[in-house]
């Protein structure tokens, strides 16, 4: 394993520490706990929202802190939920008195941490709400879509259910604009090559030279199919055409696309499968409102990419327009 | 050694021999999750239960309540445990302490209504049922056969044995299983063949903890 660590044990402080010290204009850190918030937190008059799981997905979950995205993240070891306490801290920090909404992948670890946080804050009089992100689809068939993954459209929801609570929604409206981008979202992702553990030295899984995994998980976890590699051109209509036909995303639909690289793989190649997805999209007559190409939800350093679509109607498009301000999402 | 009742040093004593079997289990915990997760359980659950241990020895010396120990060890790995086994052993612990609250020592009866509310305490957090290749596969026989054991009329040294042995038995059982809970439950047929990790981490507890009871 080559990285540049100091030691296994501290690698997550030790990130913390510099990222805050780099974005102390945006970010600052509890106290109490391995929570991060918003600078100007909790934002009084306005619905918080809360997000967090495992670390290693940088720039998320941290770098969506700020206007317009999220207020508080409850940072968990390498790929693992938060603990309770740590999830508990960030819905306080984050509740300006209206509440909070929090926005999670569908994973057990974050399900129970996070909905034992949601019990204690709710006891404390807090009013709290729960989006759970779903948008592999990959990871299980439509029929049981509650068993999917969350995966890089948990980076929609932030921007979506962020704008909103800036304009000043309240937690229900929250909810149901949440969920239903959550709904008009679908990703499914490749790998060709895994991460290394910086906890244990041992890569997330074994492959290859000359293979892939289609419908990776962003942990690395399998998919559903193991390939000889394709060209940029095959695994991305491969990928695009999985997700249209997902929805479906019809003709006449507005999208917005994300490109979301893994960690190793570089813009020169998200770019030029990008192109390609752009070309299915326009041959299913399917307008691209708004394009993300770059890394947005990574799994350290695999290499690959995963394809997301968002539907979009005319508030998601307003909300998806809104500017934002987080320490690794700007938008204006 | 035959014995009647498990006294209160014993229980806080056997959160120390936890500590060790898991630590030395600590990188076989990661293998195992390697093909079916990402391959962390045993440093998640190394981590959680050093806070266990810290925990249990910050219990007050003059204080002998088993079942107040054991809600200290649930509320440590709730709070600083993360992960899936965070609330799971978790709200195990807390719920085994509730059952024998006020308790200086275990009877044969208390041992079975601790256990019994540990293993009710993962199907209740985890929504779990037999069969789903997960900690419960390891913890659930354990309580079938220590129930058997009490009603032959057997000692509590056969029942902690019988439990331990059930244990390792329902443990091995997953590799078999088709994963129907958490992350690996989305390989469907791919998660066969592997022993689930958090089955493999509740043996070890079990093995230790109930393993130090009888020693």
């Amino acid at each position: 394993m080559k990285k540049f660590i100091n030691s296994p044990q501290n690698l997550i402080e030790e990130m913390l520490e510099g990222f805050v010290a780099a974005n102390s204009n945006k970010v600052r850190r509890l106290e109490t706990e391995r929570v991060l918030v918003r600078k100007d937190a909790p934002v009084q008059g306005k619905v918080g929202i809360v997000t967090g799981g495992g670390s290693g997905h940088k720039p998320a979950f941290i770098g969506y802190i700020g206007k317009g995205l999220v207020d508080a993240v409850a940072v968990g070891d390498i790929f693992a939920a938060p603990p309770v306490q740590r999830a508990y801290e960030a819905i306080k920090a984050a509740n300006g008195g209206k509440g909070v909404l929090l926005c999670i992948g569908n994973y057990s670890g974050d399900i129970m941490n996070f909905g034992m946080a949601k019990e204690l804050a709710e006891a404390e009089g807090i009013p709290v709400e729960t989006v759970v992100v779903n948008d592999d689809v990959a990871s299980s068939p439509k029929e049981r879509m509650d068993n999917r993954r969350g995966v890089a459209g948990e980076v929609i929801l932030w921007k979506i259910a962020g704008a909103l609570a800036e304009e000043g929604a309240d937690l229900q409206k929250l909810k149901e604009v949440g969920e239903r981008a959550v709904f008009n979202t679908r990703s499914m992702g490749v790998a060709h090559t895994p991460c290394v553990l910086p906890t244990t030295g041992k890569p997330s899984f074994e492959i290859g030279e000359d293979e892939m995994e289609i419908g990776v998980g962003h942990h690395g976890e399998p998919g559903i199919q193991r390939t000889k590699m394709m060209s940029a051109d095959e695994v991305s209509e491969l990928l695009t055409l999985k997700v249209i036909e997902d929805l479906p995303f019809k003709s006449g639909d507005e999208v917005v696309v994300l490109i979301n690289g893994l960690g190793s793989t570089s813009l020169l190649e998200m770019y030029i499968c990008f192109r390609k997805v752009n070309q299915i999209l326009a041959d299913h007559n399917i307008k691209v409102h708004r394009t993300y190409v770059g890394e947005f939800f990574t799994s350290l350093e695999m290499g690959g990419f995963s394809v997301t679509l968002t539907k979009l109607d005319d508030e998601l498009k307003r909300l998806i327009d809104a500017p934002c301000d987080g320490v690794h999402f700007i938008q204006h | 050694m035959t014995m009647e009742k498990i006294p209160f040093e014993k229980i806080k004593e056997a959160f120390s021999k936890v500590v060790e079997n898991l630590e030395k289990n600590r990188q076989y915990l990661n293998d195992l999750d390697s093909p079916i997760g990402d391959s962390d359980h045993g440093e998640s659950v190394c981590n959680a239960f050093q806070k266990v241990k810290e925990a249990v020895d910050k219990f007050p010396a003059d204080r002998r309540d088993i079942g107040a120990l054991l809600q200290e060890a649930g509320k440590a790995i709730i709070f600083s445990g993360g992960a899936a086994m965070g609330p799971l052993y978790g709200t195990a612990f807390m719920d085994a302490g509730k059952a024998v609250v006020g308790k200086e020592e275990l009877n044969k009866e208390d041992v079975l209504a601790m256990w019994k509310a540990f293993a009710q305490g993962i199907q209740r957090r985890g929504q779990v049922q037999p069969g789903e290749k997960t900690m419960y596969d390891t913890i659930y026989p354990s309580l079938q056969a220590m129930e058997k054991a009490f009603s032959e009329g057997k000692s509590l040294q056969e029942m902690l044995q019988e439990a331990i042995k059930a244990a390792k038995a329902g443990m091995e059982s997953t590799k078999d299983m088709l994963s129907k809970r958490g992350r690996s439950s989305r390989l469907g047929e791919r998660s066969i063949g592997h022993i689930d990790p958090g089955a493999a981490s509740s043996y070890f507890i079990i093995e230790a903890f109930f393993g130090s009871l009888i020693e």
